[in-house]
């Protein structure tokens, strides 16, 4: 049976998630780097194949996505990851309007349309306050994991502030709080509201909408969800794996690409599999059809029907 | 993905007339040094975007548009702040550092608020320099309007006769109106023919075309352009995967790596409304009455030609402009070109985004600034936004079943 793989080469960590014909993620894996490498995509793939029982053989096609999406020799096309969350995350949440992608190089914003499809976006430009970058200043500053950030902010008990323009300058201005004092809860609790409301920001320029979803190493920050939540003035959908959603978005992705080639009469007998095996990829399950502030309908792909004889 | 890199472009199809032009444009104050060391002539700097150059031309002056350096803004820093344009704080940093010493008088008919604080600039650097400061009317249909205008015209006339010491003939402007309007076609021609797609052009050296007119001897530039011309049948014909419109960006050139990576990304301008493209060639003088009558005419003219931010005009309207440039062009999609800090456009972008959006056109903002282009983060947005655009034109044929096609399948 053929497959489809999506890789995702971000600056910090390298993704890769198999899905099958119908569309449902056979596997996935996640690799850290230390810096965009060639090594850790081929690690990611790997791992991604040994855990779904495949070979490189069953891949009939791959999609890259990420930063270093040009680094990935094996794929057989490059999405931006703007389109592959997009994706992702329409596949992970059926519905979704609004997708917040927090990576370690880079922050956006996605709007949804009602057909599901990218709308609008943006990016942050020119500067890192907004990214997982931020966090990884404040945990070597405060010498703790940036794992343990999001529970030692949830400890916070007194406000304290930072100004969030610059994440260089952030680190500085850390010091000089713990200098002053300033208990790494409370330190780490204002980095959290400085890097929500550069996001509330970034999500101004597409327009809120409902609902919505965060994406990338960020989202499994519990304490970051929570206050961007809060600033947005609106409920986060969660996401099992939010770091996968560009990798899956990209297998998706390759899966389209693919089956654009295959004679008609197999891509209809795909769908129909598709359709039958209830995979959520494409269709709208467990949506109560008012999703978004217009609350107009969430439109369904209709399928044709395939005659058999 | 068309690469524009390898596509044959000018510089290949017409490699010696090309490189004459964009070494002007490249280079403008060496240029013209070495244009007052070979003529002995005079230059007279003028500044963005609506001085009427015949007038500097008949009075025996050479006129050329001061530009945006391409090198580090230094002593120009302690001049003007950060939050002024980059076009501002470049001519203050010119000033300071002795790059804008080859002018011999400098005019202006804008007022823009950031660009008199670098003409402020530049009377303290150089004070020694003529300045003269002719500022045309933004309102353009009241009462008066064309009155002030036509004034502004006589009081400029004074003062480059006081500059160049003689009489400015009627005829002289005739001439040179003349020659100007030639050099215009010549280079609507060649916008025309990427226009109608007839030949692809890559917009960084269309703006090569354009800048070099702004500081060349005009007769060498038609000379050139004449030259150039007829290899314009050389040039790929191949469609382009997403034509756009290239809009925005007053007064300094985008610059011309990030339009090459903007078109490497996926995307091809079939049109613009740049000051450093379109909008500079848009309006032709009259030639069929009085010639200073004429050029108030013409500046009247221009705001209906290339509809502006910067000028106030009932019944017309930039979005409606852009909007029945698209219907011509074909262009799928619009890439606002914003030079960061250039209040007139960031104060419309707001209306013409809804404007276009209404009319579900997909909009790409890119904010541009003096020091460097983030390459790798334009790619992906432009890459995504190509993206986005080929979504959605493949929705009737990939995504959306006809009503008829669902009946044929039932």
């Amino acid at each position: 049976m053929w497959h489809t793989l999506g890789v995702d080469l971000g600056s910090t960590t390298a993704k890769a998630v198999v899905v099958a014909p119908d569309g449902r993620p056979v596997s996935s894996s996640i690799v850290q780097m230390g810096a965009v490498s060639k090594k850790g995509v081929e690690r990611a793939i790997a791992a991604a194949l040994e855990d779904g029982g495949l070979t490189r053989g069953d891949i009939v096609r791959t999609v890259s996505t990420g930063y270093g999406r040009r680094l990935v020799e094996l794929a057989d096309r490059s999405f931006t990851e703007i389109s592959c969350h997009a994706r992702g995350a329409v596949a992970m949440m059926p519905g979704v309007r609004l997708v917040i992608d927090i990576g370690g190089q880079d922050s956006k914003a996605i709007a949804i349309g009602q057909d599901g499809l990218l709308d609008r976006f943006a990016i942050n430009d020119r500067c890192a306050s907004g990214t997982g970058r931020f966090f990884d200043v404040l945990s070597r500053a405060l010498e703790v994991e940036v794992t343990d950030i999001s529970d030692l902010a949830a400890a916070t008990s007194h406000e304290a502030e930072v100004s969030g323009m610059c994440a260089t300058f952030a680190e500085t201005e850390v010091i000089s709080l713990l200098a002053q004092d300033v208990a790494p809860a409370d330190i780490s609790a204002a980095v959290m509201r400085s890097v929500a409301s550069r996001t509330v920001g970034l999500v101004a320029q597409v327009r809120k909408n409902t609902p919505v979803v965060m994406t990338g190493g960020v989202a499994q920050n519990a304490s970051f969800v929570a206050e961007l939540s809060r600033q947005l003035d609106l409920s986060i959908g969660h996401l099992d794996e939010p770091q996968i959603a560009g990798a899956l978005g990209a297998a998706l992705i390759a899966r389209d690409d693919y089956l654009s080639t295959v004679p008609d009469d197999e891509r209809m007998q795909t769908e129909w599999d598709r359709q039958r095996s209830g995979s959520p990829i494409e269709s709208c399950q467990d949506c109560d059809g008012a999703a978004g502030d217009d609350r107009g309908p969430v439109p369904v792909t209709l399928m044709p029907t395939v005659t058999r004889v | 993905m068309l690469k524009t890199k390898t596509a044959p472009s000018l510089r290949d199809v017409a490699p010696k007339a090309f490189a004459s032009l964009k070494l002007a444009a490249d280079e403008p104050i060496a240029y013209l040094e070495n244009w007052k060391r070979e003529t002995g002539g005079r230059v007279i700097g003028t500044f963005p975007m609506n001085f009427p150059v015949e007038l500097a031309h008949a009075a025996g002056l050479h006129p050329a548009i001061v530009q945006e350096s391409q090198t580090p803004i230094t002593e120009g820093r302690g001049l003007l702040p950060e939050f002024y344009c980059s076009y501002s704080r470049s001519v203050a940093d010119q000033a300071a550092t002795g790059e804008l010493d080859v002018f011999d008088a400098f005019v202006l008919a804008d007022h823009c608020v950031q660009l008199l604080g670098a003409i402020d600039v530049v009377r303290w650097a150089k004070p020694e320099t003529p300045n003269h400061f002719a500022q045309f009317i933004s309102s353009m249909d009241d009462p008066w309007s064309a009155g002030q205008v036509r004034d502004k015209i006589d009081a400029l006339r004074t003062e480059l006769e006081e500059v160049s010491g003689a009489k400015i003939h009627p005829d002289s402007v005739s001439r040179s109106i003349a020659l100007y309007n030639t050099d215009r076609e010549l280079l609507r021609e060649i916008f025309s023919a990427r226009r109608d797609r007839s030949v692809r052009i890559p917009a960084s050296e269309l703006q090569a075309l354009i800048k070099s007119s702004m500081v060349m001897d005009i007769e060498d530039h038609i000379r050139l352009l004449r030259a150039l011309i007829p290899s314009l049948g050389e040039l790929e014909t191949e469609k382009p995967p997403v034509p756009v419109h290239l809009s925005g960006h007053f007064c300094a050139p985008v610059k011309p790596e990030l339009l090459d990576t903007i078109e490497d990304a996926g995307v091809i301008a079939v049109d613009d409304d740049l000051y450093h493209g379109w909008r500079l060639i848009a309006t032709d003088v009259p030639e069929d009455e009085d010639p200073f009558d004429a050029l108030a005419q013409w500046y009247l003219d221009r705001n209906k030609s290339a509809p502006c931010a910067t000028r106030v005009q009932r019944n017309v309207d930039w979005d409606d402009y852009l909007i029945d440039g698209l219907q011509t062009t074909g262009a799928v999609g619009v890439i606002v070109l914003m030079a960061k800090f250039c209040e007139p456009l960031m104060l419309y972008y707001p209306e013409l985004r809804k404007a276009l959006e209404e009319r579900e056109v997909p909009v790409l903002m890119i904010e541009t600034e003096h020091e460097g282009v983030p390459a790798e983060s334009i790619r992906t947005r432009v890459e995504a936004f190509v993206e986005r655009v080929s979504q959605t034109r493949a929705m009737p044929n990939s995504n959306h079943i006809t009503a008829q096609q669902e009946v044929d399948n039932a």
